[in-house]
C-alpha cells in the first residue's frame, strides 16, 4: 500500500545528493559587473525608495488576507455527487451541515433516468451529517454512505467526510 | 476613543446571536445561544453546535431535545479538545466527537494524535463509521490505531469501504475488519507471522 511513497522519497534523496555544478566563468562575470558599476559614467541604479509604496501596499494586502476570518474549510474542497433512487418521489432535497439544513438550498433533480435524483456539492474538509428530504416530509438516509450513529432527532442521517486540513470556526 | 469604539464593536459582534438560530423558538434559541457562547469562550468551534441545532429545527424536534443534543455535542467537543490539544482544527474536533460517541476513549484519541500526522479528521471519522457499520468499538479502535501511522486518507476510506462491502455480503462486522486489517499487513495484533528472518508478506493489491 505504501511502496510508492518510499520510491518517491528515495528519488528525492538521490536528487538532493547530486553535486551542484557551478559555471567556472561565474567569478569573472561577477567581478566585471562590479567594475562596470564602479565607473563614474555608469548609469545610476533605480533607487529602491521608489518601490516602497508598492511594497507597503503588498504588505497591507498580505496582512488583510492572512487576518481574514476563514470560513469552514477553504483550503482543499472536494466535489461530491449525491444520488437517491426514489421513483415515487415528486421532489427530493439534499439537506445537511453544508447548507444549514435548509431544504430550499439544495433541491435535487432527476438525472440519468426517471426516479434517479442527483445533485453535486463542493465541500471543504470536515465531517458532515446530511439526509434526503423526500416530498418535503419523509427523511431518508443515504443508502450508499455511512450512517450517523446519533440520530437524536428520531430520523436517519448519513455522514460524508472530506479529508484535508480544514480551518475555521 | 477609536480604540474604545472598536472594542465595543467587537463585543457586540461577539455576543450577537447567530441569525440562523432564529429558526428556533425563542426559549430554545436563548439556551442554545448560551451553550454556543460558552463553548466559544473555551475555544470550541461554534459551527457544529449551530448545525446540530438547525438539524433539530428542520426535523421538527422539540426544543428540549435540541438543547440536549447541542449540550451533549458541546461536551463531546470539550473532551475531544482535551484529548487532542488546543491546536486541533474544527473538522478534527467534530470527527473526534463522533468517534467518542461511537465508543472511542479519550486515551485512544491522544494515541492517534501521537502516531499520525495531522489532519486526523479522516482517521477519526473512519473509526466512527466502522462502529456505525457494526464493528465493535474495541476492534475498530485497534484497527484504526494500527493503520494510522502510515495509511493515507484514501487508504483509510478504501479500508472502510472494503469492510462495509464484506459486511453487506454477510461477513460478521468484527471479523470483516480483522480480516481486512490482516490483508493490509498491519503489525498490531492482526499481523500474520512472517517466517524467521524473512520480511513480512507484501500486502495484496486492492480489490
Amino acid at each position: 500500500m505504501f511502496e510508492q511513497e518510499d520510491d518517491i522519497v528515495e528519488r528525492v534523496v538521490r536528487q538532493l545528493r547530486r553535486p551542484v555544478s557551478i559555471d567556472p566563468a561565474l567569478d569573472a562575470r561577477v567581478m566585471q559587473e562590479i567594475a562596470d558599476d564602479a565607473r563614474p559614467d555608469a548609469p545610476a541604479r533605480r533607487p529602491l525608495v521608489r518601490a516602497w509604496p508598492w511594497l507597503a501596499a503588498a504588505a497591507v494586502l498580505a496582512a488583510v488576507l492572512i487576518a481574514r476570518p476563514w470560513t469552514r474549510g477553504g483550503d482543499s474542497s472536494d466535489v461530491f455527487q449525491f444520488v437517491l433512487v426514489a421513483p415515487q418521489a415528486a421532489s427530493v432535497s439534499l439537506v445537511g451541515d453544508f447548507n444549514d439544513w435548509d431544504p430550499a438550498r439544495s433541491p435535487m433533480r432527476t438525472a440519468g433516468g426517471p426516479g434517479i435524483w442527483a445533485t453535486v456539492m463542493q465541500l471543504a474538509p470536515g465531517r458532515y451529517r446530511y439526509a434526503f428530504l423526500v416530498n418535503g416530509v419523509e427523511w431518508r438516509a443515504d443508502p450508499g454512505a455511512p450512517s450517523a450513529m446519533d440520530d437524536e432527532f428520531g430520523t436517519p442521517s448519513s455522514v460524508v467526510t472530506v479529508g484535508g486540513r480544514g480551518r475555521g470556526s | 476613543m477609536i480604540v474604545a469604539a472598536l472594542f465595543i464593536a467587537v463585543q457586540v459582534t461577539a455576543t450577537a446571536p447567530d441569525p440562523r438560530l432564529e429558526r428556533l423558538d425563542p426559549e430554545t434559541r436563548a439556551i442554545v445561544t448560551a451553550v454556543v457562547d460558552s463553548a466559544c469562550n473555551t475555544g470550541l468551534p461554534a459551527e457544529p453546535l449551530i448545525q446540530r441545532a438547525l438539524e433539530g429545527a428542520t426535523k421538527g424536534a422539540p426544543g428540549t431535545r435540541i438543547v440536549a443534543a447541542v449540550r451533549r455535542l458541546a461536551a463531546d467537543l470539550g473532551v475531544a479538545q482535551t484529548a487532542l490539544g488546543s491546536r486541533t482544527t474544527a473538522p478534527e474536533l467534530e470527527a473526534a466527537a463522533a468517534a467518542l460517541r461511537a465508543g472511542a476513549t479519550p486515551q485512544l484519541l491522544t494515541k492517534l494524535r501521537d502516531v499520525r500526522r495531522p489532519p486526523l479528521t479522516m482517521a477519526l471519522s473512519v473509526l466512527a463509521d466502522l462502529v456505525a457499520s457494526g464493528v465493535p468499538p474495541d476492534s475498530a479502535s485497534t484497527v484504526v490505531l494500527a493503520l494510522a501511522p502510515n495509511a493515507r486518507d484514501a487508504d483509510l476510506v478504501e479500508f472502510r469501504r472494503a469492510v462495509e462491502r464484506d459486511i453487506s455480503l454477510g461477513a460478521p462486522p468484527g471479523g470483516a475488519a480483522a480480516v481486512r486489517a490482516l490483508n493490509t499487513g498491519i503489525r498490531s495484533g492482526y499481523t500474520a507471522d512472517a517466517a524467521p528472518g524473512q520480511p513480512p508478506p507484501r500486502p495484496p493489491s486492492r480489490p
